[in-house]
């Protein structure tokens, strides 16, 4: 026979166990809810530099054109660092709520090398060649401003050539052709700007 | 003495040569497909006829064929299809095929009935595929065209009618005239034959061989073809003894050079020749196959395929010869679209893509650095800039299109891009990239919208050949 004590002390025990389960499943709500747009937003590494005035070329799929926006940060000493900076700084634009070029989740680009004064390469991640929109303007617009943006850190700049994950791709989503170098003038000439 | 065995012996082989050669004629089989032509060999076993499986699919597309112990485990475009040695019965997919003989297994190499293709292509990728027996040629992703004969008289003249645009080689001969259909899919009942009690035509013939299907029309007297509603009627008329050589001649396309006359002027007939131009334009509906582009509803291969038949009955209704890269679900890379264009010799290129994104359209020519002024222009391109000569004329298309849709209602802009296949192509080329006009992505599939847009589109090419003819 079980006492009546033991089984108040049974039921205690369980509604215990019960709502710490319960807490358990909040706490881990609520630290995803807080990590997740870490994971969405570009990363921008700290940086102890002299502020600057960034031009970021942003992209518009309503109108399909590019806006020019001036952004003043610390910029970094290292021209291929200041370059890769500017293109953190773009797509974090791209990752806003309500942005008028949407980026997927986790968008980044890796690396920018800066093989000589003119001639650069951009390596993007995976995940921004997969949550763009798709079109051929999407792409165009996703390029060209990366491009013109590199371009205004870089004047001597004459060509960009992209890569996804490190390797050579024939198109960037299906449309525009990254099989190349991208001339910086051509780009230039093709861009439409809003005014 | 040695000289004279030697020229005996080759005397001996020459006959064994030329069956073999014959032989090899006969075995083998002709697929014909929108992107390519091309032959499979036939092997006999124990009395079956097969094929093998890699000759016939790899020019189709993407293969890789694993072969594991007596089982062959073959992938066609990412489509996994699996064989057994012996088996009547294949697995494509999911689901199991029956074949009329057993699977056959040879050196590594798998083969399959040849009875069994027409049944095995539509499973394995998702095309159409006809067999046709007498003249062993088989068409994929193609559909079959029937034809009509009509005598009609005052004057006398025979109208044939086809249910799809076909550009037959035409022969003229003093008492014939042959039409040979090498490329399309026409069927006749076998070996038809129609006599005509009429002073002009005398009866019309139809059969199939190796080289493909054949129409013999009898005639009187020396006689003209005509090619009218974009490629879909043929007129066999008495040629007009004013209007001969010379005027025709005048009239003639540069291209009728590829049609070729049997025996022209040999036997004193006149040197007519079909007025069947190249194409003007070549249409390519964007995506296809595996690759259903955008994930609108329906997927983007099917609108921009339906947007291209539509802008084609515009543009024939206006009388301007037009070419689809593509007329089924069919996967066709970015270089097969290229070699296609540059083969069919259009005077333009327009690839037709579809977004939800943004609204109107967008009008892209070709992104290549410019051709050094001291280029030779007969020097040999690389392929991937082979676009280069023909980049200004693609840049006064772009701005053309986009200023003629924008009066059309559908605003328009223009800009360059290094897109795929345009910087292949060797003719003007552009590509055209439609949106929704006010509502959102279902706003695509309408039939308004549809209509609204190649009617716009296909004025502006109509617009442009104008333009075009003018500055010549």
């Amino acid at each position: 026979m079980i006492s009546r004590r033991l089984q108040i002390f049974t039921v205690l025990l369980v509604l215990a166990i019960l709502a710490m389960g319960g807490y358990f499943v909040h706490l881990k709500r609520k630290a995803e809810a807080i990590a997740t747009p870490q994971v969405q937003q570009a990363l921008v590494a700290p940086v102890n530099g002299p502020a600057e005035t960034t031009l970021l070329f942003l992209p518009n799929d309503e109108d399909g054109t590019l806006h020019a926006t001036s952004v003043t940060a610390p910029q970094p000493a290292d021209p291929g660092e200041r370059a890769r900076l500017a293109l953190h700084m773009l797509i974090a634009r791209g990752l806003a709520k309500d942005s008028p070029h949407p980026y997927g989740p986790g968008a980044d680009v890796h690396d920018v090398f800066l093989m000589d004064p003119n001639s650069a390469v951009v390596n993007l991640n995976q995940a921004l060649v997969a949550g763009l929109h798709p079109g051929i303007q999407s792409e165009q617009l996703t390029l060209f401003s990366m491009v013109l943006t590199l371009k205004s850190q870089l004047p001597q700049l004459m060509r960009v050539r992209f890569l996804v994950e490190g390797k050579s791709a024939e198109t960037l989503a299906g449309h525009v052709d990254i099989s190349g170098w991208m001339d910086v003038i051509e780009v230039q000439q093709s861009t439409p700007i809003a005014h | 003495m040695r000289n004279l065995l030697h020229a005996a012996r080759w005397l001996l082989l020459l006959p064994l040569l030329l069956a073999a050669g014959f032989a090899h004629g006969a075995h083998s089989v002709s697929v014909i497909s929108p992107q390519t032509n091309y032959q499979v060999e036939i092997l006999s076993h124990e009395g079956v006829e097969y094929v093998g499986l890699t000759d016939l699919m790899e020019p189709l597309g993407r293969v890789e064929s694993h072969v594991e112990g007596n089982r062959v485990r073959f992938l066609f475009n990412g489509t996994e299809s699996v064989f057994e040695q012996g088996n009547t019965q294949c697995r494509v997919r999911s689901t199991s095929v029956n074949l009329p003989a057993g699977f056959l297994l040879q050196d590594g190499r798998g083969y399959v009935p040849l009875a069994s293709v027409s049944v095995l292509l539509p499973r394995m990728a998702e095309l159409t595929a006809e067999m046709h027996p007498v003249s062993h040629r088989l068409f994929v992703g193609v559909a079959s065209i029937h034809y009509t004969a009509e005598l009609r008289t005052a004057p006398s003249r025979l109208v044939l009618s086809f249910t799809a645009p076909v550009n037959p080689s035409t022969y003229m001969e003093k008492s014939r005239v042959r039409l040979l259909f090498r490329r399309e899919p026409v069927v006749g009942a076998a070996s038809s034959k129609v006599t005509y009690s009429d002073p002009f035509v005398r009866g019309v013939t139809f059969n199939e061989s190796a080289a493909g299907a054949e129409l013999n029309v009898q005639v009187a007297q020396p006689a003209t073809v005509t090619v009218a509603d974009g490629g879909r009627s043929l007129t066999i008329s008495p040629s007009q003894p004013a209007a001969a050589p010379g005027a025709q001649a005048q009239n003639a396309p540069a291209s009728t050079a590829a049609t070729s006359p049997g025996q022209p002027a040999a036997q004193g007939t006149p040197a007519v020749r079909a007025p069947r131009g190249k194409a003007f334009v070549m249409l390519d509906a964007a995506h296809g196959g595996a690759d259903a582009g955008a994930a609108t509803t329906p997927a983007e291969k099917v609108l921009t395929l339906a947007l291209a038949r539509r802008v084609q009955k515009e543009l024939e209704a206006k009388g301007i010869s037009v070419v689809l890269a593509r007329t089924a679900d069919v996967a066709l890379s970015f270089d097969q679209r290229a070699a296609a264009t540059n083969t069919a010799r259009v005077s333009l290129y327009v690839a037709i893509h579809l977004s939800p994104e943004g609204h109107g359209a967008r009008v892209y020519a070709p992104m290549l650095p410019p051709a050094p002024a001291e280029q030779d222009h007969r020097a040999f391109l690389p392929w991937e800039l082979a676009q280069t000569p023909y980049l200004d004329r693609s840049g006064q298309a772009a701005t053309s299109v986009a200023a003629d849709l924008n009066t059309a209602g559908v605003a328009a802009q223009s800009s360059a891009v290094a897109l795929r296949p345009l910087n292949s192509v060797t003719a003007p080329a552009i590509a055209v990239e439609f949106a929704p006009l006010e509502g959102g992505e279902a706003e695509l599939a309408t039939p308004a919208y549809q209509q609204k847009m190649a009617s716009a589109l296909a004025g502006a090419i109509a617009a442009l050949r104008g333009r075009w003819g003018e500055a010549q």
